[in-house]
């Protein structure tokens, strides 16, 4: 008769990230573990293979082959894939987050599936056009869209989304040298969160606290679907747009130390300077993110 | 409610204080042998202009790569017999002594500088050290201290080093010392250093300052020769070398009659361990994009299927949802609603 395994739990050895460290330094209480979460960055689930044909317990075997990465210290890189708890386990479909450029033309991206960000006047002048957010007009120019719910044509949008799958809070994340989350209506900067050390401004936007920026999607009926992402059952939509930065608007600094050149996005005929950049947003709630992607441009 | 982040309660985290200990070995022949000391680029012994203590590294002391492991010097109280102010650098050895003393041993209650006792029992009076070796180990072998009767000394003493045996190595040790080590120190807590396994009272040769990293070794120790058969060494007695030398050629007949050493040292670490819990209804799904195929779970085929995820990571958040600090699996480890797994994720500072 063996022995039963004992090892109990699992004992890992944490680092602290980039932030932990900086917060640690600054010795103010900022550092304060209060809560965890469970990722799987490295999972592809593709590799489950649900119709093996030596049964059930070979589904997994590849997943379970996933070699894994040490840890990194850099915070933004980790966690990008949260595991996320649901009381319930009879869920056959989540909700997703997706960009919509379809709702009307201001939500279209520009060439290249790319979202530009005209820095200041003159860029917004000759460059101005489809995909192309006014960076220092705010808020005319593009808008930036998120939809999220069930992103499926086996149910019926007119379906609600359970209520503990609709999104309530997202996560912005940018880069704060190069511009400011802005809302769609009156062109007022959000509230940034934090900026960390890397200079990643994050912004909290709640349903019914930031009316500006979520509201639940009311187009709910099938013949809406040429309007919004999903196709299933709808949550909430983030709307949002861009003010470039001081820095951007009034300097090539950062456009020489971290950009190029390249041809104007709408007037092929002209060269710009641009950064390329992207927007990160999280759900707060579900946990699923989509990056966006952004290029800032300047007159060159 | 769907949701990403567990909070963590008052009883899901400890403290806990871990004392890890690395043996060091110094060889003799790393110190004296090795390497080439008649030119600097080659030497592995640094001696500075001032002459106060000579420093030895474990490699050539130009490189990037050398570390120092320790520093030698010596020095006598003003009331020895031998200090005196013909002596070559008489005035240094006694600086070196004083300060020596006043850092190890401090002061008695008229403010005057302590002499090194040798069993620590200063009220006692008893016999003092007045002439003295001292080795100061770098921090980096030291760590946070020296493990208590984890050292050992053998030093070659008696006749001339050309005639020395490995039957003439003395082994020097704090015997006794887990059980038996004094604390009035002002620099920590410290051993009497003895020649026979016996700690014999009133026998000591030597003290050792664990938590300073500090060898205080008497002078009475060497017998003959104190030094190398070899011209570039004085090689008088110890007594001759240590009054009609400078500090530096005192240093080098330490190093040439030093058989090997070594020692355990400690490194204390505190650590905070998070007991992250994944109940049975926790973590069972997951937001990764390629969980999903059209909004559909791909591990499930029906709705009545259990849903599975698999953990590779577990990060610890701040409130403002701030990642401060990330420990990951070596392999994934699937998490299923009839699975509970708490993780320990340990931090240490």
């Amino acid at each position: 008769m063996a022995f039963l395994d004992n090892s109990g739990d699992i004992i890992l050895d944490a680092v602290l990230t980039d932030t932990g460290r900086q917060r640690l330094a600054r010795g103010d209480g900022s550092f304060k573990i209060v809560k965890f979460a469970l990722g799987d960055d490295e999972i592809d689930y593709a590799n489950y293979d649900k119709a093996h044909s030596s049964g059930s317990a070979y589904y997994d075997l590849e997943v379970l082959q996933t070699p894994i990465l040490e840890a990194f210290t850099n915070n933004t890189s980790l966690m990008k894939s949260k595991l996320v708890s649901i009381p319930r386990t009879n869920l056959l479909y989540m909700p997703v987050l997706k960009l919509n450029t379809v709702y009307d033309d201001s939500y279209q991206q520009g060439t290249d599936d790319l979202f530009y960000v005209a820095v200041d006047v003159a860029t917004e002048t000759s460059q101005g056009g489809t995909g192309v957010i006014n960076g220092e007009n705010v808020p005319q120019g593009a808008k930036i869209r998120i939809d999220q719910g069930l992103d499926t044509t086996e149910i019926s949008p007119s379906f609600p989304l359970d209520a503990d799958l609709v999104e309530t809070q997202y996560i912005i994340e940018m880069d704060n040298r190069l511009g400011h989350v802005c809302d769609t209506v009156n062109g007022r900067q959000a509230r940034v969160s934090f900026i960390d050390d890397d200079n990643i401004a994050s912004y909290f936007l709640s349903l019914g606290t930031d009316p500006g920026y979520v509201s639940e999607i009311t187009e709910t009926a099938d013949e809406d679907n040429g309007k919004i992402a999903v196709s299933g059952p709808r949550g909430t939509t983030l709307k949002f747009t861009i003010r470039a930065s001081i820095d951007l608007n009034s300097s090539t600094f950062l456009f020489t130390q971290l950009g190029s050149t390249t041809n104007g996005p709408t007037n092929p005929m002209s060269t710009v300077k641009f950064i390329d950049s992207t927007i990160r947003i999280t759900g707060a709630t579900t946990g699923y993110r989509i990056d966006v992607p952004v290029r800032f441009i300047k007159n060159n | 409610m769907a949701t990403t982040f567990k909070t963590l309660l008052n009883s899901d985290s400890t403290t806990t204080r871990t004392l890890l200990h690395e043996a060091i070995p110094i060889t003799g022949t790393i110190v004296s042998g090795t390497y080439d000391e008649s030119a600097a680029a080659s030497s592995n012994i640094k001696n500075y202009s001032h002459g106060m203590f000579q420093s030895v590294y474990d490699y050539p002391y130009l490189s990037s790569s050398a570390n120092q492991i320790f520093d030698l010097t010596v020095g006598y109280s003003n009331n020895s017999a031998h200090s005196n102010s013909a002596n070559s650098q008489n005035a240094k050895k006694i600086n070196i002594y004083n300060q020596m003393a006043q850092v190890l041993a401090g002061y008695d209650q008229d403010g005057n500088i302590r002499e090194f006792d040798q069993d620590g029992n200063f009220a006692a009076g008893g016999t003092k050290l007045r002439e003295c070796v001292f080795i100061n180990f770098a921090r980096l072998l030291t760590k946070d201290e020296i493990k208590k009767e984890s050292f050992e000394l053998k030093v070659m003493t008696g006749s001339t080093p050309a005639t020395r045996t490995s039957a003439e190595v003395l082994t020097i040790s704090d015997y006794g010392a887990i059980n038996n080590y004094r604390v009035n120190s002002p620099a920590g807590e410290y051993g009497v250093l003895y020649t026979a396994s016996a700690a014999v009272e009133g026998t000591g040769v030597g003290l050792i300052y664990y938590q300073a990293g500090i060898v205080v070794l008497t002078g009475s120790v060497y017998d003959g020769e104190f030094g190398a058969n070899g011209a570039a060494y004085d090689t008088g007695s110890f007594d001759a070398v240590l009054t009609g030398s400078e500090i530096s050629a005192s240093a080098d007949g330490f190093r040439n009659t030093l058989f090997n050493t070594q020692f355990n040292n400690t490194t204390e670490l505190n650590s905070k361990i998070y007991f992250c819990r994944a109940n049975h209804s926790d973590f069972n799904y997951s937001s990764n994009p390629t969980y999903l195929s059209s909004s559909k779970l791909v591990v499930k085929e029906t709705s009545t299927d259990s849903p599975v995820s698999y953990v590779t990571t577990i990060g610890l958040y701040s409130a403002d949802n701030e990642l401060l600090a990330v420990a990951k699996l070596s392999e994934p480890i699937k998490k299923t609603p009839d699975t509970e797994v708490t993780f320990r994720v340990r931090l240490d500072y």
